[in-house]
C-alpha cells in the first residue's frame, strides 16, 4: 500500500461523514433558498431571490446574535480564565482532578433541566424575591437579555475552561520562576509570560464557544421567553411552526455566511497576534 | 564570621561574604530534602554543590535563590537574612536545568527581559545596548532575532547564560547547566564559563552530579550526601583529604580496604585489616581505637614491583593510558584494586603482563584512615 492509499483511507470515515451530514445538507439548504414557499409548506423549485429580500424581517433574532454571542463569548472567557488559572497553576496537585470534575459534573445533567433551574432563580419568586425583601422592588430578570446571557455564561463556562486550562497546565511552571527570578513582579509574570502562552487555549475556547452560540435556540428560548429571539429560535419557528422552508433556507445560508467571515476575520487576528509562534498553530 | 559547626566551611580568608547558609533545613511532607546546611558564599568565589542525583542540591539553590523558603535556618544575602524574600526582589539569577527560556520570545527579547522589568524604566537604546554586549559575551552576536527553536541546545544554553548576568547579579546560581550537552561542546562551555566568571567577577555558585566537572571549575566544592553537606573545601583539598570513604569514592578514584585500628600512637595509626594484615596509614582526627574503618589508598599512590617485599598480587589486567599505566591486580583476600603506574617507572622496573605475580607497596602516609560511611 503506498502512503497515499493510507492517507486516503485514513480520511475517507471523515470525509463520508462530513459529504452526507454537512456538505449534502448545506447544499440542499442552499438550493431552497432561492425556493419559493409552497401552499402547504414545504419547497417549489424556483430561483428567485424574494426570500433573501425578506430577510430584514428577521433582523431582531440576527442583531440579538450577533450581541448576545460575543458578549456571551467574552463574559464566559472573563469568568472562567480565573477559574482556569486557579485550577491549573494555584491548586493543590492533590485536588486538581477532582476540581476538574466538579467544572464538568453540571455537564452531566441535560442543558433544559438546567435551564429550568434558572427559569425559577431568575422568575418571580426566585432572586427578584429576593431583592425585594431586601427593599429593592420592581426588577425583573427573566424573559430579559441579561437573564439569556445569564444561561449562556452557565451553559458554555466549562467549554471555556476546559482549553484555558490544558494551555495553562501545560504551561512550563519553571518560566514563571524564571521570570520572577529575573525581577519581574507577579503581576507582570502574568502579563508577560502567563497570558502569552495561554492565547492558544483562549482562541479555542472563544471560538468553541462562539460557533455554538451563534446556533443556541434552546436558552433564548427558555430564559428569554419569546422576547428575546436568536437566530436559532427563527429558524426552529420557520423550519417547525410557519413551515416556509424556503425562507428559512435563506435565513439559515445568511447565517452561516454571517459565521464563515466572522470565524475568518477572527483566525487572522489571533494568528496574527501570534504571528511568530510556532504553538498557536493548533487553530 | 563565626565557624562553629561548619564542617569545613570556613570562608577563604580575606573575601567578603556574599551568601550565608545558616543551620537551614528544607522538608517537603516527609522527605527532608536539606538538613542542616551551614555554608558561607565568599564574593567573587566559584563554588560548587556536588553530590548524586536526589541529594537536594537544587533544593538549596533554589533556597538562594527565593523560590523556596527554608523549614528551619536562616538564608543570609550580603548579612540580611532573606528567608522569606520573593524572587524577584533578590539581587540573585539563575540559569536553570533545561534554560527555562521563554518560547514566545526572541533571543534579544529573552536577555532583555531582566533589564525590561526595572523601574524607572531603562531607554530603549540602553537594554538594546546592553543586550548586545550581553550577545557579545557569549559569542552569540547577530542571533538577536532568532527563535528559541531555532537555536540549539549549546546556543539555548548561552542565551539562558546571558539572560541571568544581563542584571549583574551578586550572585549567579546555575543549575547542571551542562548536564544536556554532549561531552565536547560541555569541556568548551566549562571553559568559557570559568573565562566568564574571572572576566565579570560575578560569585558563581553551580549543581552539578558531574566530579570532573565540579573539579576542574570550583574553588572550593561542597560534598553532598542526603540533603547534609559532608564536606566543603578546595578540589585538591577533597582529593588529599577526604574526611570520608564517601567522599575519597565521590572526588577521584581510591581503593578501599576495610578493617579495625588497633593501635593509634603519634602520626600514624596501625589498623588490622579484616583479611588479618596490619597495615599503617595516617588517621583522620577523631578516630579512635577499636573503631570500624577503612583504608584509602589513591591508584597512582600505589608502586608495582617485580621482586620487593610488599601485597602479593597477580595482574589481571593492564590498560595502556600513553604516560600512566592502569594495573588492575588481584590480592587473594583483598580483592581487586586499581594500580596507575608512571611510565617513568614502567621503563625502570620493566612492564608488567596479564597473569604476572607482582608486589604492591605504598607509603604510609598516602594510605589515609576513614571512616567506613
Ligand atoms: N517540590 C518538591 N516536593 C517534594 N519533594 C521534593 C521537591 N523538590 C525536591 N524534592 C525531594 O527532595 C530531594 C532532593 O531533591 P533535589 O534538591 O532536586 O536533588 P538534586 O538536585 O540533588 O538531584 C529529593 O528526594 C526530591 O524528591
Ligand atoms: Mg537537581
Amino acid at each position: 500500500m503506498t502512503q497515499r492509499t493510507r492517507n486516503w483511507l485514513l480520511l475517507a470515515p471523515a470525509g463520508t461523514w462530513f459529504l452526507v451530514m454537512l456538505i449534502v445538507p448545506l447544499s440542499v439548504v442552499f438550493i431552497f433558498s432561492f425556493g419559493e414557499r409552497a401552499p402547504s409548506g414545504g419547497v417549489v423549485p424556483a430561483f428567485t431571490f424574494e426570500q433573501y429580500a425578506n430577510l430584514p424581517a428577521r433582523w431582531t433574532a440576527f442583531k440579538n446574535t450577533m450581541t448576545l454571542a460575543p458578549v456571551g463569548t467574552l463574559s464566559a472567557l472573563v469568568i472562567a480564565y480565573p477559574l482556569a488559572y486557579f485550577l491549573a497553576i494555584k491548586a493543590n496537585p492533590k485536588w486538581k482532578t477532582i476540581l476538574l470534575v466538579l467544572v464538568i459534573v453540571p455537564f452531566w445533567t441535560s442543558i433544559l433541566i438546567r435551564s429550568y433551574a434558572w427559569i425559577f432563580l431568575l422568575g418571580g419568586r426566585g432572586i427578584p424575591a429576593l431583592l425585594d425583601f431586601v427593599g429593592i422592588e420592581g426588577v425583573r430578570l427573566i424573559n430579559t437579555p441579561f437573564a439569556v446571557l445569564v444561561g449562556i455564561i452557565y451553559g458554555y463556562l466549562p467549554l471555556m475552561v476546559f482549553p484555558i486550562f490544558v494551555s495553562l497546565d501545560k504551561l512550563d511552571k519553571r518560566l514563571l520562576e524564571a521570570s520572577s527570578d529575573l525581577g519581574a513582579k507577579p503581576w507582570r509574570t502574568f502579563v508577560q509570560i502567563t497570558l502569552p502562552l495561554s492565547i492558544p487555549g483562549i482562541a479555542t475556547g472563544c471560538m468553541l464557544v462562539f460557533i455554538l452560540l451563534m446556533g443556541e435556540y434552546l436558552i433564548p428560548a427558555l430564559l428569554g421567553g419569546g422576547k428575546v429571539f436568536f437566530v436559532g429560535n427563527a429558524l426552529v419557528d420557520l423550519f417547525l411552526q410557519s413551515r416556509n422552508w424556503a425562507y428559512g433556507s435563506a435565513v439559515a445560508v445568511t447565517l452561516v455566511v454571517v459565521m464563515l467571515i466572522t470565524v475568518t476575520v477572527y483566525m487572522r487576528l489571533i494568528s496574527r497576534l501570534g504571528a511568530s509562534r510556532e504553538d498557536v498553530s493548533i487553530m | 564570621m563565626e565557624n562553629g559547626g561548619y564542617v569545613g566551611g570556613t570562608n577563604p580568608a580575606g573575601k567578603k561574604v556574599i551568601a550565608e547558609l545558616r543551620g537551614v533545613s528544607k522538608r517537603f511532607g516527609d522527605v527532608l530534602a536539606a538538613s542542616e546546611l551551614n555554608l558561607s558564599i565568599g564574593e567573587g568565589e566559584f563554588l560548587s554543590f556536588l553530590g548524586p542525583s536526589g541529594c537536594g542540591k537544587t533544593t538549596a539553590l533554589r533556597m538562594l535563590a527565593g523560590f523556596e523558603a527554608p523549614s528551619e535556618g536562616d538564608v543570609l544575602l550580603d548579612g540580611e537574612v532573606v528567608n522569606t524574600l520573593d524572587a524577584h526582589h533578590r539581587p540573585v539569577n539563575m540559569v536553570f536545568q533545561q534554560y527555562a527560556l521563554f518560547p514566545h520570545m526572541t533571543v534579544a527579547q529573552n536577555i532583555g527581559y531582566g533589564l525590561r522589568q526595572r523601574r524607572p524604566r531603562l531607554p530603549r537604546a540602553q537594554i538594546a545596548e546592553k543586550v548586545g554586549k550581553a550577545l557579545d559575551v557569549v559569542q552569540l552576536g547577530g542571533f538577536e532575532s532568532r527563535r528559541i527553536w531555532e537555536m540549539s541546545g549549546g546556543q539555548q544554553q548561552r542565551v539562558a547564560l546571558a539572560r541571568a548576568i544581563i542584571n549583574e547579579p551578586k550572585l549567579l546560581l546555575l543549575d547542571e547547566p551542562m548536564a544536556a550537552l554532549d561531552r565536547k561542546l560541555r569541556k568548551e562551555m566549562q571553559i568559557e564559563l570559568q573565562d566568564l566568571q574571572r572576566q565579570l567577577g560575578i560569585t558563581f555558585v553551580l549543581v552539578t552530579h558531574d566530579q570532573e566537572e565540579a573539579l576542574s571549575m570550583s574553588d572550593r566544592i561542597c560534598i553532598m550526601r542526603d540533603g547534609r553537606i559532608v564536606q566543603i573545601g578546595s578540589p585538591q583539598q577533597l582529593y588529599d583529604r577526604p574526611n570520608s570513604r564517601y567522599v575519597a569514592d565521590f572526588v577521584g578514584t581510591s581503593n578501599f580496604f576495610d578493617g579495625k585500628i588497633s593501635d593509634r600512637s603519634g602520626e600514624l595509626a596501625t589498623v588490622a585489616l579484616d583479611n588479618g594484615m596490619s597495615v599503617q596509614g595516617k588517621p583522620g582526627a577523631d578516630l579512635s581505637v577499636g573503631q570500624e574503618v577503612c583504608i584509602s589508598v589513591r591508584p597512582e599512590q600505589m608502586k608495582l614491583h617485580h621482586r620487593h617485599a610488599g601485597v602479593d598480587v597477580e595482574v589481571h589486567n593492564r590498560i595502556f593510558l600513553g604516560e600512566h599505566t592502569e594495573y588492575l591486580v588481584s590480592h587473594e583476600t583483598l580483592g581487586d584494586f586499581l594500580v596507575l603506574s608512571p611510565r617513568q617507572s614502567e621503563l625502570a622496573e620493566g612492564p608488567f603482563n596479564v597473569g604476572d605475580k607482582a608486589t604492591v607497596t605504598w607509603e604510609p602516609s598516602a594510605a589515609l584512615i576513614l571512616d567506613r560511611n
